[in-house]
């Protein structure tokens, strides 16, 4: 069996920040970390190698820095990794994106099951997973809280719903995108970490993966940012007068709309 | 490609901060841009003296766009309901429509949907396409996406708006790809650009921190997912006139590799939090599962939904779909109240649409007074019991 893992390199959230005055972006020295939910998703299909047998790849499109990441995937039990990069695949919004997987991922070549983060935290979209199965002309299965069985080729999910969760059952090849709920990532082993430092990482360009240039990066890309701007500052706070008896009793009044 | 005028760059490093990515230096007086620039355009703006542009190569085949015409709205309908945000959509929908001068379609798929229909055009459709049959009954992504695609293919609307829900996250984008239009997530702010009529979708982005506009050019359907609770429906008027179009779908449509075994709806009737008016949300500050119950009592005095920070899903008091944040749910009811919450940035990210927020906790410093319009500094288990007894005591 084959599982693939899709990760990404992000910014940590807590580094970014519009300055509302500048409108520009304050950066204390942005840290890149691997996308929260990819950790699951690496963390998943290193249980079922363990568990099932079989060989992890994990793949990322990005730029040369994005090494470090595949290393730390290494460390963490992954058994090979492709970092698919190329200066003109910058600027690619989520189809783009899919585009570009999907190319690198039918060069890799078969595959069982793809495991994708439920969303990358930089744009919080959630739709790459679901747009390179489309393009792969495979199932997906979106926000999967728990892997039930895995007999025969077929998996038994735990979908989650806004109003509770379907179970589903459906064949591989597969692509599924989990959310945090399904795991708690282990942290790098020794060996591991021996093992990452050694790897020597596959890398694919532009052409290794036959990209059609019309459909990649920003040029690729159906969607196009015309403005970043600073939210709207929230609303001073307010602070009530009085002891704490005469605080709450003025919250009271402010809450009292909102009563149903 | 980002362009650094080599004229104009005064080599003053503003982009160098800008970057979220860390994708510029400043070398020898001059800007220089690294392999990891993902040209997202935000040192273009910062630039003061203009010299960093974008260029963008020209696309060499341009859709027809005209062909593209009206705005629709997917309706979610699930177990007998229909999703409260499909009426947000409508009104949303309906202003946009208006302003193209062009028709408001809703697209309704589901089963035993009733008069549905009819209360989609009291809120605004003029045209709602019913697919009403068992196979919709249970939501699975093949399905819906095949009916949803041949229906735009066949009608060719300029502008597809759906919920960002579970459902809506899910299946919208294979919708998306399979028509290769361009998606984009979780909007909270839709408008017509006048000069062209393209649509302008604002959405944040970086977990909050920054608000970015977007829009489809040259292609079409121009596609976007609407957070839940930001656009505001009309108010229902059954003189609205409006044509009603059963849809049968083919059988290759509704063939499935997915089977749906079992629906598990959770027994906290209350986990839907992205619909809810009010929030109560309780933070690590609660000390305990049972401490916790403070919160559930107050949202039941209220009338309200439970939410949470991750602490407190982490330590198993309550499950994670309560969750608030940049790993839980995004969050925009009409008032949220932080109990013991210390306002970290990942959970900020998730609640800060809030309309009215309120924050208690003890430490006058913890940030998340920052984003609150109300705050109580103090015990929250003196000041909790008491908001309960008093509250119930007013109603
Ligand atoms: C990648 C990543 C993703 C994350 N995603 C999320 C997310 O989605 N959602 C999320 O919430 N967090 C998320 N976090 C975690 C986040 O950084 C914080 O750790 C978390 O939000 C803290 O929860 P808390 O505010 O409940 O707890 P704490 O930070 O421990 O705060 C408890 C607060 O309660 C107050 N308090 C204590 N006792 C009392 C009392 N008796 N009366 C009044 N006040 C009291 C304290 O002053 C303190 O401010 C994420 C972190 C990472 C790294
Ligand atoms: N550049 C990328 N390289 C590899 N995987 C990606 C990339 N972008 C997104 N993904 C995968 O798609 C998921 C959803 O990302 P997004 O649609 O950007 O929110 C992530 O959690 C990853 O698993």
């Amino acid at each position: 069996m084959k599982i693939i893992v899709c990760i990404k390199q992000v910014p940590d959230t807590k580094d970014v920040r519009l300055d509302p005055e500048t409108n520009t972006l304050a950066r204390e020295g942005v840290e890149s970390i691997m996308n929260p939910y990819d950790q699951h998703a690496l963390e998943e299909a290193v249980r079922l190698k363990e568990q099932y047998g079989g060989e992890v790849v994990a793949v990322t499109m990005g730029p040369p820095q994005a090494e470090e990441m595949l290393r730390l995937a290494v460390s963490c039990g992954a058994d090979d990794v492709v970092l698919v990069s190329d200066r003109s695949f910058a600027g690619a919004d989520t189809w783009a994106t899919s585009y570009t997987l999907e190319k690198a991922l039918k060069k890799i070549g078969d595959f069982d099951l793809i495991l994708c983060g439920k969303q990358a935290i930089d744009g919080d979209t959630a739709q790459v997973g679901p747009g390179l199965a489309t393009r792969l002309d495979i199932p997906y299965i979106t926000c999967v809280q728990k892997i039930r069985e895995f007999t025969e080729n077929k998996l038994v999910l735990e979908r989650m719903m806004d109003d509770g969760f379907d179970v589903v059952r459906v064949e591989c090849p597969l692509l599924v995108t989990v959310v945090k709920d399904i795991n708690e990532p282990r942290v790098p082993s020794l060996k591991g970490k021996m093992r990452a430092k050694k790897i020597d990482i596959t890398k694919l360009s532009a052409d290794d993966i036959g990209a059609d240039p019309a459909c990649i990066g920003l040029p690729g890309s159906p969607t196009k940012v015309v403005k970043v701007f600073a939210p709207e500052p929230r609303g001073g706070r307010a602070v009530f007068e009085g002891n704490l008896d005469e605080q709450i009793d003025q919250l009271v009044d402010k809450l009292m709309p909102y009563l149903s | 490609m980002l362009k650094v005028s080599e004229e104009l760059c005064i080599g003053c490093g503003i982009c160098e901060d800008s970057c979220p990515f860390g994708a510029i230096e400043i070398e020898d007086g001059l800007a220089v841009v690294g392999d990891n620039c993902t040209l997202c355009g935000a040192c273009v703006e910062s630039c003061e003296v203009g010299a960093l542009s974008l260029e963008v190569m020209e696309k060499t085949v341009q859709q027809d766009l005209s062909s593209w015409q009206g705005v629709w709205v997917y309706c979610e309908f699930r177990r007998g309901e229909l999703a409260p945000v499909a009426l947000e959509l409508l009104g949303a929908g309906r202003r946009l429509a208006d302003k193209r001068g062009v028709p408001l379609g809703a697209v309704l798929i589901g089963y035993q949907t009733g008069d549905t229909a009819a209360q989609l055009i009291g809120h605004g459709a003029d045209t709602v396409f019913v697919v009403d049959c068992e196979p919709m009954q249970v939501f699975r992504e093949d399905v819906y996406s095949r009916v949803l695609t041949s229906l735009i293919r066949s009608h060719k609307p300029e502008i597809v708006l759906a919920g960002a829900t579970a459902i809506g996250r899910s299946f919208i984008p294979g919708v998306a790809v399979k028509l290769n239009a361009g998606l984009t997530a979780d909007c909270t702010g839709l408008e017509i650009r006048e000069e062209d009529g393209a649509l302008l979708q604002t959405r944040p982005a970086f977990g909050g921190n920054i608000m970015a506009t977007i829009v489809c050019e040259d292609s079409r359907p121009q596609m976007a997912t609407v957070r839940p609770k930001v656009m505001k429906a009309l108010e229902f008027d059954k003189a609205r006139d409006g044509e009603i179009v059963p849809v049968e779908p083919e059988p290759d449509q509704i063939t499935s590799c997915i089977e749906v075994v079992e629906e598990v709806v959770s027994e906290e009737v209350s986990v839907n939090i992205q619909e809810a008016d009010v929030l109560i949300s309780g933070g690590r500050g609660l000390e305990s599962e049972k401490g916790f119950d403070l919160i559930r009592e107050l949202a039941n005095a209220m009338g309200a939904k439970v939410s949470a920070s991750r602490a407190v899903v982490d330590a198993g008091w309550i499950p994670y779909p309560h969750q608030v944040g940049q790993t839980g749910k995004t969050v925009a009811p009409k008032l949220y109240i932080a109990c013991g919450i210390s306002g970290a940035i990942q959970h900020v990210a998730g609640m800060q649409s809030a309309e009215t927020v309120v924050a208690i906790n003890r430490d006058e410093n913890a940030t998340i007074f920052d984003v609150a319009d109300y705050g109580i500094v103090g015990d929250l288990f003196e000041i909790l019991p008491k908001l309960i007894r008093k509250i119930e005591e007013r109603r």
